[in-house]
């Protein structure tokens, strides 16, 4: 089957990929899609948190090399019969002309699968510009996939969620995602509109569990309770279990806040509600709270102060330092005058482009380095090299020995053994 | 020409014209063109005032023989001409721009207002990037403006007038004004503010007013038992002083860098646009209220250069003049139709009444002449619901100030935007109702008590529009009309020596209400007062308690 993909996403390339592998030829149009027609400028993510997705870049390869994947412009990819929509939050508009020319000039009978986050009826929306007597039909797929595991999401799904009207389209989809569903244990057919909903409506529970969790964390501390072992407590009751429930200093990235914030807009517009607001204004507050840590912690000046910064992407494992919690500690520690010393395993090129030549940030390409003459070390995101640091090389470096743990990762008994004051979330 | 010429032909022109109702006046077809005027973005129309194009040369003839136009020079040059005090009035030396130069014994001013507005505009910044952090670390997001008088009416006025030009950066900062001495206000704010984002703005020239600094210490207590944290570093966080007095603001507790200056030559009444003006800015954003600084810029430089019969300044003044001292108009009612300027009159009597509500003139004489007359508004549309009865059918000649926008809402509503149609179309009809009276409807009034006598002077001031500029040209218009007026009657508007007896009378009695003696050397009816206090209090002052008393 010939088959357009649209978008830089993850899901996009993955989708590529994967489908490609299965025999179908995939077209694959990730530059802007009407504004770029070079389309050799887009034979790979233009994210480096997608280039790391664990075996993407090879089954890409394959595809490539196959020759059953290649990546078009526009014009070309336009004439597809299948047609792939996973492009950013904020390219709705772009995705609705995309389908008004597929409408005009593409195949009929022809399918738009999707899995674009735009948002609660945008692919009715979709659907609207299509001919649905004549046998063009909108399929919403919400995206699911987790960074890190997204192959495997996609290539082996335990349970499918679609949105699909028509009995056709469905066939089609399914005729599709066949060499994948194998272990599907659980089928769910909804509406489009229920499923574009399921969507946020899992992504809003999952921030209110971090809105709530940081919440206790910031009470605990008040009340001299170690959030840890509550929330150790908490997932022992099987409605509630493990997951999203781990204090820290705020939840960042592009897309996840971006969903929430379309969802809080939604439940403010219809229904005056400012429950996801609060989270959002929460999770803003929360981000700071480092940085707070450390004003307290120094009689409210920091002026002339250096401070040590472990982690500034927006979570382990990516370059990305969108939407990062950890900015809003830096920018605060900057305001006041202090000095910050930053070291991040792979954000460092996107620090430096945000603060460029400053001669009060400095980038450390060692951890140790960062650490040198510090004030104190808040560790901001959680990447698995600062989890066992040597803490008495630590104490010989700094010039005091201060850590803000914003990330819950160290024991606070075994850091204070080692002389340090400590400051995690919750933790008092 | 002397003044007293000039005076007695205007008596004699006053005889003639007094006589004749304004609706024989308003008859005349070129009226509007010779008596109305512009500058920029304002329209000064005097064509509802009883006098006709004669009238503004003999009152011209006037000015000149007063020395206006040497009195206008000395001004903006920094001329001691605050002369009890021995010190010159520079408010629109703070508006110069950059560019311009000012020598003041030898200094050049404009450096030093620039740095300062410079300093204000970091703060701004800080404050609007949510930089600005409370004892907590958290970001503060409210701001208390403690201030009286000068300190107060002047930035109160502006950020009400000026709101709809908040910078997206401002939104997430409210402010709010507390000037009692009784602390009211404050006593209500307080219950509902968050210490931890609050900051205090202690603005006081001297920072030794009472009233502002009673406040602030409440505010300082309230800061201190909340968080429970040393003084100085709440006051460091919490508290920025802008003042004339910087050791006085210091000794207070305020470091240096939380200090915003301005000058002795500044005076309370003319110093929004000074550092005082720091609420405004943070309402405004900087751009804008360096805007504001333009359009009184704008206005200075009008008054200062254009011929006295087509100065704005000079025209109102002197149409006040004629009305107070010729025909007898000894009250001024402010009446704009915007709720935007609602705190315009306010403001306004301050400016007016502080400045020349004096009797002694500049040699220590007694003024022959009726000096500033009572003045005080409201918003139009809800005065038309209040004390317009008394300037429609009252015994009281009253004169009046219109103050309107021509356009408004122009990217909101239809609906507001008829609004503002219906407020425009009642300041018309009023200003109108007013001059004409009976004449101006077609019929004769049924009975006596729906006549219309009419013939009560106004003054119509358009704005193209209510922006910062206009809104800065609108005020230095007022301040300026007030110095001209001042000149006419050779008094100082630039003192108040009229608001320091009261002040130190309060501190005796202060002291009297905390002594059991202390009505020796007070007159009898405030020492009947005292015993009654005492009385009601429950302590005859040998502190009695109440259970003593019968």
């Amino acid at each position: 089957m010939k088959i357009s993909v649209w978008g830089d996403e993850l899901a996009a390339w993955v989708v590529a990929a994967q489908l490609s592998a299965f025999g179908n030829e995939v077209q694959l149009c990730a530059g802007e899609v009407w504004g770029r027609s070079e389309a050799d400028n887009c034979i790979y993510p233009s994210h480096k948190s997608i280039s790391a997705e664990p075996g993407l870049m090879a089954l890409l390869e394959e595809g490539y090399s196959s020759g059953r994947l290649s990546a078009v412009g526009a014009e070309e990819a336009l004439g597809a019969p299948v047609h792939w929509l996973a492009m950013a939050p904020d390219h709705a508009d772009q995705a609705l002309e995309l389908v008004k020319r597929v409408a005009g000039a593409g195949a009929r009978p022809c399918l738009v699968v999707n899995q674009s986050n735009f948002g609660i009826g945008a692919s009715d929306r979709l659907q609207a510009c299509l001919d649905q007597s004549g046998g063009q039909a909108v399929v919403c797929l919400p995206d699911t996939l987790q960074e890190g595991r997204a192959l495997a999401q996609f290539g082996e799904p335990d349970a499918l969620l679609v949105g699909c009207e028509d009995e056709g389209a469905r066939r089609w989809l399914m005729g599709l995602l066949r060499p994948f569903t194998g272990a599907v244990r659980q089928l769910q057919l909804m509406s489009r509109r229920e499923a574009e909903f399921t969507k946020f409506a899992v992504t809003g529970m999952l921030a209110l569990r971090l809105g709530y969790i940081n919440e206790l964390a910031n009470l605990a501390d008040l009340l001299g309770v170690d959030i840890e072992v509550v929330r150790q407590g908490m997932a022992t009751d099987e409605r509630i279990g493990s997951h999203y429930l781990a204090p820290g200093c705020g939840f960042g990235g592009q897309h996840f806040t971006q969903y929430i914030e379309g969802l809080a807009e939604l439940l403010s517009e219809k229904r005056r509600s400012s429950l996801l607001e609060t989270v959002l204004a929460e999770n803003l507050r929360q981000m700071e709270l480092p940085f707070r840590k450390l004003w307290q912690h120094y009689d409210c000046e920091l002026k002339g102060k250096t401070v040590a910064v472990w982690g500034l992407a927006f979570k382990p494992g990516v370059a990305s330092i969108d939407n990062a919690p950890a900015l809003r500690s830096v920018d605060a520690l900057l305001a006041q005058g202090a000095r910050v010393r930053l070291h991040d395993p792979e954000a460092l090129p996107e620090v430096e482009k945000r603060y460029g030549s400053n001669e009060s940030v400095s980038y450390c390409r060692d951890a140790y380095d960062a650490v040198e003459s510090a004030d104190a070390l808040l560790l901001l995101t959680e990447w698995p090299e600062y989890w066992s640091p040597d803490f008495e090389r630590l104490a010989q470096r700094m010039k005091a020995s201060v850590i803000v743990d914003g990330r819950n990762v160290y024991d606070p008994g075994l850091v204070r053994e080692f002389g340090f004051t400590y400051y995690g979330i919750g933790r008092a | 020409m002397t003044t007293d010429i000039c005076w007695q032909a205007l008596s004699t022109h006053a005889e003639a014209l007094k006589p004749r109702h304004l609706k024989d006046l308003m008859a005349d077809g070129g009226r509007f063109q010779s008596l109305s005027f512009r500058h920029e973005g304002l329209l000064l129309d005097l064509s509802r005032q009883r006098i006709v194009p004669e009238t503004l040369e003999r009152l011209m003839s006037l000015a000149q023989a007063s020395e206006l136009p040497e009195w206008i020079a000395a001004l903006f040059a920094g001329e001691p001409v605050n002369d009890t005090e021995k010190r010159p009035a520079l408010h629109s030396a703070l508006r110069l721009p950059e560019s311009a130069s000012l020598q003041l014994e030898g200094q050049d001013l404009v450096p030093e207002v620039h740095a300062n507005l410079a300093r204000m505009a970091e703060m701004v910044a800080q404050l609007h990037q949510r930089q600005w952090r409370g004892y907590t670390g958290e970001p503060i997001d409210t701001v208390v403006n403690i201030g009286v008088g000068g300190s107060d009416l002047g930035p109160v006025m502006a950020c009400r007038a000026l709101a709809d030009f908040q910078p997206e950066a401002a939104r997430g900062l409210s402010i709010h004004f507390v000037s009692s001495m009784d602390g009211s206000q404050l006593a209500g704010l307080l219950d509902r503010l968050n210490p931890a984002t609050t900051l205090f703005i202690v603005s006081s020239k001297s920072f030794t007013t009472i009233d502002t600094l009673a406040n602030a210490e409440t505010a300082r207590r309230w800061l201190a038992d909340a968080s429970g944290m040393a003084d100085a570093v709440l006051v460091r966080r919490h508290f920025v002083a802008v003042t004339a007095s910087p050791e006085k603001a210091a000794a207070w507790g305020v470091p240096e860098d939380n200090q915003l200056h301005f000058w002795d030559w500044t005076g309370g009444r003319y110093s929004l646009w000074s550092t005082i003006g720091f609420p405004i800015a943070l309402k405004i954003g900087m751009e804008n209220f360096r805007r504001m600084l333009a359009g009184a810029h704008g206005m200075d430089e009008h008054f200062r250069t254009a011929e006295l019969g087509e100065n704005l300044p000079v025209l109102m003044a002197m149409v006040g003049v004629w009305n107070i001292n010729l025909l007898d108009y000894h009250a001024h009612a402010i009446l704009p139709y915007d709720g935007r300027l609602a705190h315009l009159p306010a403001y306004l009597e301050q400016l007016e009444m502080e400045s020349n509500g004096k009797s002694i003139r500049r040699d220590g004489s007694g003024s022959e002449l009726r000096t500033c007359p009572v003045l005080w508004g409201e918003v139009g549309p809800n005065a038309q619901h209040a004390f317009y009865q008394l300037l429609h059918q009252g015994t009281e000649p009253v004169m009046s100030d219109f103050i309107v926008p021509v356009r408004r809402y122009e990217a909101q509503s239809e609906t507001l935007q008829r609004q503002h149609q219906l407020a425009l179309a009642n300041c018309l009809a009023q200003a109108r109702v007013l001059a004409l009276g009976d004449a101006a409807l077609d019929a004769e009034p049924p009975t006596p008590w729906q006549q219309y006598s009419g013939n009560q002077p106004s003054t119509v001031l358009l704005l193209d529009e209510l922006s910062p500029a206009t809104f800065g040209a609108l005020i230095a218009l007022y301040e300026h009309k007030v110095f001209v007026q001042s000149v006419i009657w050779g008094i100082n508007p630039f003192d108040q020596w009229g608001v320091e007896l009261g002040k130190k009378m309060a501190t005796r009695m202060l002291e009297a209400l905390g002594q059991a003696d202390g009505d020796q050397g007070m007159d009898r009816p405030t020492a009947g007062l005292l015993g009654e206090i005492r009385r009601l209090r429950g302590c005859d002052g040998t502190r009695a308690s109440k259970g003593d008393k019968g």
